[in-house]
């Protein structure tokens, strides 16, 4: 098998190098009108055929890799390395990408997925698709040779094969760690499409903005898998790294959120393109910086650059990636001022207060909050080479920045809908804003008697709660105006219609998924935003704990029954077991455990998490006490978090709408299938009957 | 095992690439009344939304009728052009055919 995956890697290298050459050489046959023996089309179906083929040598490949690993085969020096007998069958199938080689095959395969998926689709436009087509064979190219040659998933070990691996890191054997992993290469490999329409379009001087229309799906499905990954790794640090919080600006979550920022901007400013002819080069520039990013974050995480839990060891390949990256940054640049006259923009912003302006501020400060990530994870990166010293800027770098700024992003987001398109006159702005302000009046005061204190930054220097009182204050805004926004469309279709609100309110959504889709999207926001806000108001408390004894944290006592310790195949085990108790009642019995595994002999924090709406109460065994032998745990009250995680599967749902395609355009296309279907004649017939 | 396996893989690869296709798909460049007709469609959504939203009591009649009248101005200029290039379009191969009859 070893050698069939090597193979199948070779084929798919050399497959995806034709689609590239077979398609630029197509491409400027026809841009030029030179003919050869073979015709110009000839030779891009060839090319686009080889891309496809290049996903089935791809598959062939992964294949491989999974079933080496399912049936223990340790001559392949990567299985050996992630994967051991003992390890449970769902984290075999993890193995794929748990390494350097095998997760860079993951790439290369997603790559290839959804260029097939592109290649598939070439008829929605053939030249366009083409342009896609071989700028993303090109991507291709640079993976299959990374996996072909520096980092090869399929090298045999030297020497003795041997009889048991080293095992699976025991912080990726958690459930979601199964599906994280892929969803955030599904975000950041997506984005090359996107990437590669632009480009294409650029070079071909696509007339209009249909190239929009076309990626626009792409591009929510990609934000869509790149927004659930980050989440899902955020859930995944809250619940195994046991140190009570979701995100710590470790330098590989920024990698990913950097791209998620500036394709979140993308997708707002397309907007004014697909509306007004706006934005033009900003817009394409915004998919260059997603992609780019999106390459810079893989590079960091690959090339042992900057220090992270996350990040792989010192790796040759980090020169490969900086020499892709400065070859595709001047295709872009060389492209872009080749091109930049055919990107001028049909009109010009007529009013600061406006729909357009909303979203060129909401550009700008989602760029702003970008360029400080990207600043705050290369800074030990030039500190070393300027100063000769490595200096790591701290989480309080970034929430002294990142605070302000997420709290204006909720800000636009509240206004930003209630704006009309060219400008807003001063009776619209009253018209508008007056319910969502009085709403945000009464949460501002109401949040006051339930400890959120906003005079504390002047009175204690503290800054947290003044922020979640703004936090909680502009949320009523920003809900307000999403319902009224609901409400208003919905009475609409009721006066029309006869039907009930909740039955309008649906028709309404059907009727143009794409912004009330989004407004649930923006509902979602803001539950996350109140969510994150509750930090501000965590307690913690750590106790030695003998049998029967007690500790209070906010309104829980939580109360040591028994402390023991297990053992199986893959692990050891200590753990304590806690009864919890509000107002005299049992509430709940947490576990919390400390494993060793046996492989790597790594420890693993499980944590024990009682979440209610209100706040969780999160508990660690954080070890034995060397004189006692007693556990120490550790118990965290971390108000709201659970509103967090509501809000992404809000942000879910809202997606999955705006992918939708509306009833209107739905009903067309049925009505033009129907048409298609039915001979001439009897169309022809029925309208002479008519 | 492999070998087999590889060699398949390889012969069918090959044949799915270069068997002839006798559809192969024309690369044809957007025309301007294409894009043209694009934008008129887009115009009219872009109507149709500020309709609605007038409607649903969003906006107050004088800044309704500002944007409306931009709107419809535009529209108006694109299918002006349309009309130009449909006729151009159509006047083209009658022309041809005169000319080739006489």
């Amino acid at each position: 098998m070893p050698a069939f995956g090597s193979f199948s890697l070779l084929v798919a290298l050399v497959l995806s190098a034709y689609s590239l050459l077979a398609g630029a050489v197509a491409l400027r046959m026809l841009a030029t009108g030179n003919r050869v023996a073979v015709s110009p089309e000839r030779l891009a179906e060839t090319a686009r055929r080889a891309g496809i083929g290049s996903f089935v040598a791809a598959t062939c490949a992964a294949f491989a890799l999974v079933w080496a690993a399912f049936t223990n085969d340790f001559s392949v020096a990567y299985i050996a390395e992630h994967s051991n007998r003992a390890l449970d069958i769902k984290y075999k199938f993890a193995a794929l990408w748990s390494g350097q080689e095998g997760s860079l095959l993951l790439w290369a395969w997603l790559l290839t997925a959804y260029g097939f998926v592109l290649r598939v689709r070439h008829k929605v436009d053939v030249t366009l698709t083409a342009y896609a087509s071989t700028i993303l064979a090109g991507i291709q190219v640079f993976f299959f040779l990374l996996i072909n040659f520096p980092a090869t998933p399929f090298s045999l070990v030297q020497g003795p094969v041997p009889p048991d691996g080293n095992g699976l890191n025991p912080l990726l054997q958690y459930a979601e760690m199964v599906i994280h992993p892929p969803m955030l290469y599904l975000g950041y490999v997506g984005f090359s499409v996107p990437f590669a329409f632009a480009l294409g379009a650029l070079m071909m001087r696509y007339p209009g903005e249909k190239w929009i229309h076309i990626t626009r799906r792409w591009t929510m499905v990609t934000w869509l898998f790149l927004t659930v990954g980050i989440f899902l790794g955020m859930h995944w640090a809250y619940n195994v790294l046991g140190w009570g919080g979701y995100w710590g600006w470790d330098p590989v979550e920024n990698a990913s959120l950097m791209p998620w920022l500036t394709g979140t901007a993308f997708l707002h400013s397309v907007m004014m393109q697909e509306k007004r002819g706006m934005m033009k080069s900003w817009n394409v520039w915004l998919i260059f910086s997603t992609f780019l990013l999106a390459i810079l974050g893989t590079l960091l995480t690959r090339s042992g650059l900057v220090s992270s839990v996350h990040a792989f060891a010192q790796s040759p390949i980090g020169t490969w990636f900086w020499v892709f990256f400065v070859i595709v940054l001047a295709i872009c640049i060389f492209t872009y001022i080749l091109n930049r006259d055919h990107l001028k923009s049909e009109h010009h912003l007529e009013s600061l207060v406006s729909r357009e302006s909303s979203f060129l501020f909401n550009n700008l400060v989602l760029l702003v909050a970008c360029l400080t990530i990207l600043w705050g994870t290369f800074y030990p990166v030039l500190s070393e080479f300027f100063q000769g010293q490595k200096a790591t800027l701290v989480g309080a770098y970034y929430n002294v920045i990142a605070v302000p700024i997420g709290v204006f992003l909720l800000f636009l987001t509240g206004i930003g809908p209630l704006l009309a398109w060219r400008s807003t006159s001063m009776r619209s702005i009253r018209k508008n804003f007056v319910t969502p302000s009085i709403a945000a009046l009464v949460v501002a005061i109401g949040v006051i008697p339930f400890g959120v204190h906003p005079w504390t930054i002047v009175t204690a220097g503290e800054q947290g709660s003044f922020y979640a009182w703004i936090t909680f204050t502009l949320a009523a805004f920003v809900v307000t105006a999403i319902f009224a926004e609901f409400f208003r469309g919905a009475r609409v279709i009721q006066g029309h219609t006869g039907r009930s609100l909740l039955g309008s309110v649906v028709q309404l959504t059907r009727r143009n998924t794409r912004r009330y889709g989004g407004y649930l999207v923006h509902f979602g926001v803001v539950l996350i935003f109140i969510g994150i806000s509750g930090q501000a108001f965590n307690q913690s408390k750590e106790m030695t704990m003998s049998f029967r004894q007690s500790m209070t944290i906010g309104p829980y006592r939580i109360q040591c029954m028994d402390f023991s310790q297990d053992s199986n195949a893959n692990y050891d085990t200590e753990f304590a077991l806690l009864d919890v108790y509000r107002n005299g009642h049992k509430v709940t019995r947490l576990a919390p455990e400390l494993r060793l595994y046996a492989a790597s002999q790594q420890p693993l924090t499980v944590v024990a998490n009682h979440s209610t709406p209100a706040w969780d109460l999160y508990v660690i065994y954080a070890g034995k006490d060397a004189a006692t032998g007693q556990p120490v745990i550790k118990a965290f009250l971390n108000p709201l978090v659970m509103w967090i995680w509501i809000g992404v599967l809000i942000t879910i749902l809202g997606t999955g709408i705006a992918l939708i395609p509306n009833l209107s355009a739905a009903l067309a296309a049925q009505r033009s299938r129907v048409t298609a279907a039915i001979p001439e004649e009897v169309v022809t017939a029925g309208k002479a009957g008519d | 095992m492999s070998t087999i396996a590889s060699g398949l893989l390889l012969i069918g690869l090959f044949l799915y690439v270069f068997w002839p296709d006798p559809n192969a798909e024309a690369q044809r460049n957007k025309t301007r009344l294409e894009y043209l007709r694009e934008r008129r469609d887009n115009l009219y959504d872009n109507l149709r939304d500020l309709n609605f939203e007038y409607r649903a009591g969003k906006y107050p009649e004088e800044d309704y009728a500002a944007q409306r009248a931009a709107l419809e101005n535009e529209a108006a200029e694109t299918v002006a052009e349309i009309d130009l290039l449909e006729t151009q379009t159509l006047a083209a191969p009658l022309s041809a055919a005169h000319h080739s009859t006489l």
